[in-house]
């Protein structure tokens, strides 16, 4: 990916010293010159392209922003409602992310969705604890993060 | 009990930039706007703080291998230097000289010997708060 991207802005920067004009407007050509030089070449790359990672990317910024607003519409009406009859629980998550980075975004995104907060990782970096403000059925809610977020996360980082 | 600070340690590798970053921009705009070489030299130590409350202090001190004492003598130097060299031009102490060039890159930018007295004040700050807090931390 980090290759790809590099090869990308080289070429750039090339198409810039042989057009001889040094602005924006004829990098963003070269870069697009680039871009297409790059997906016409895609089968001497052992790995994705980069594009469908940025692409996941994009779509896992989409997904946060949708759990955000429906967890926000669920936390607000588990406080505004007379009776309390909520369930908060402490569950352990399986996760399968190794990278640093991917435990530290799929715990923030955890954490920054209401009602759910990450306490701990564990030393193996295989085990996230979560607090929830109200769980119905523990394997639903785990189910529900690996589905959405754990995917989304392993759809940008797989080569 | 240790806890498994991963995330404390990811989300510092990249801040730690955008912090010190924002300090060389402060430092840079003194002149007009709100900033100057205190600011970010404090902006600085902030960044190198929160450093060494993600890592170790061996790990920061192997990282930034540099005696910040002798960093602080430097910044006085340079900021006394700044001042005494209205000597060699016949004019009262700590007389600033400015003037417009045309520089590569920058267009023309407005030079003032201020900027290395501020240069020297940050590195004064930047010193000594990093001497101080390494020196209360590496107590045993």
């Amino acid at each position: 990916m980090s290759f790809q991207l590099l090869l990308n802005f080289f070429v750039a920067l090339v198409w810039m010293f042989i057009s001889s004009s040094f602005t924006a407007s004829t990098f963003i050509i070269g870069y697009l010159i680039g871009l297409l030089m790059i997906i016409i070449t895609r089968r001497f790359f052992t790995y994705r392209l980069y594009i469908w990672r940025l692409w996941a990317a994009f779509k896992l910024a989409l997904l946060f922003l949708k759990e955000l607003t429906l967890s926000n519409i669920s936390v607000l009406r588990l406080v505004l409602r007379p009776k309390m009859d909520i369930q908060p629980m402490i569950f352990a998550l399986p996760t399968d992310l190794v990278e640093d980075w991917e435990i530290t975004l799929l715990s923030s995104l955890i954490t920054l969705t209401p009602g759910t907060i990450v306490l701990n990782i564990s030393d193996d970096q295989n085990t996230l604890y979560i607090h929830a403000i109200h769980v119905d059925d523990v394997d639903n809610a785990i189910d529900s993060i690996k589905n959405s977020f754990e995917k989304a996360i392993k759809e940008v980082s797989r080569s | 009990m240790k806890t498994n600070d991963v995330m404390l340690q990811t989300a510092t590798k990249l801040v730690f930039f955008i912090i010190f970053l924002f300090s060389i921009h402060i430092f840079f705009v003194g002149h007009y706007t709100p900033g100057g070489g205190f600011v970010g030299g404090l902006l600085t130590t902030g960044a190198i703080v929160l450093l060494l409350l993600a890592f170790d202090l061996k790990t920061v001190q192997k990282a930034l291998p540099f005696n910040f004492t002798i960093v602080s003598a430097i910044g006085l130097l340079l900021a006394f230097g700044t001042a005494a060299a209205s000597i060699f031009f016949n004019v009262p102490f700590f007389t600033h000289a400015y003037d417009d060039f045309t520089l590569p890159l920058f267009g023309v930018t407005s030079l003032h010997t201020a900027m290395i007295f501020d240069a020297g004040v940050y590195l004064v700050v930047v010193g000594s708060t990093v001497t101080m807090i390494q020196t209360i931390g590496g107590d045993k």
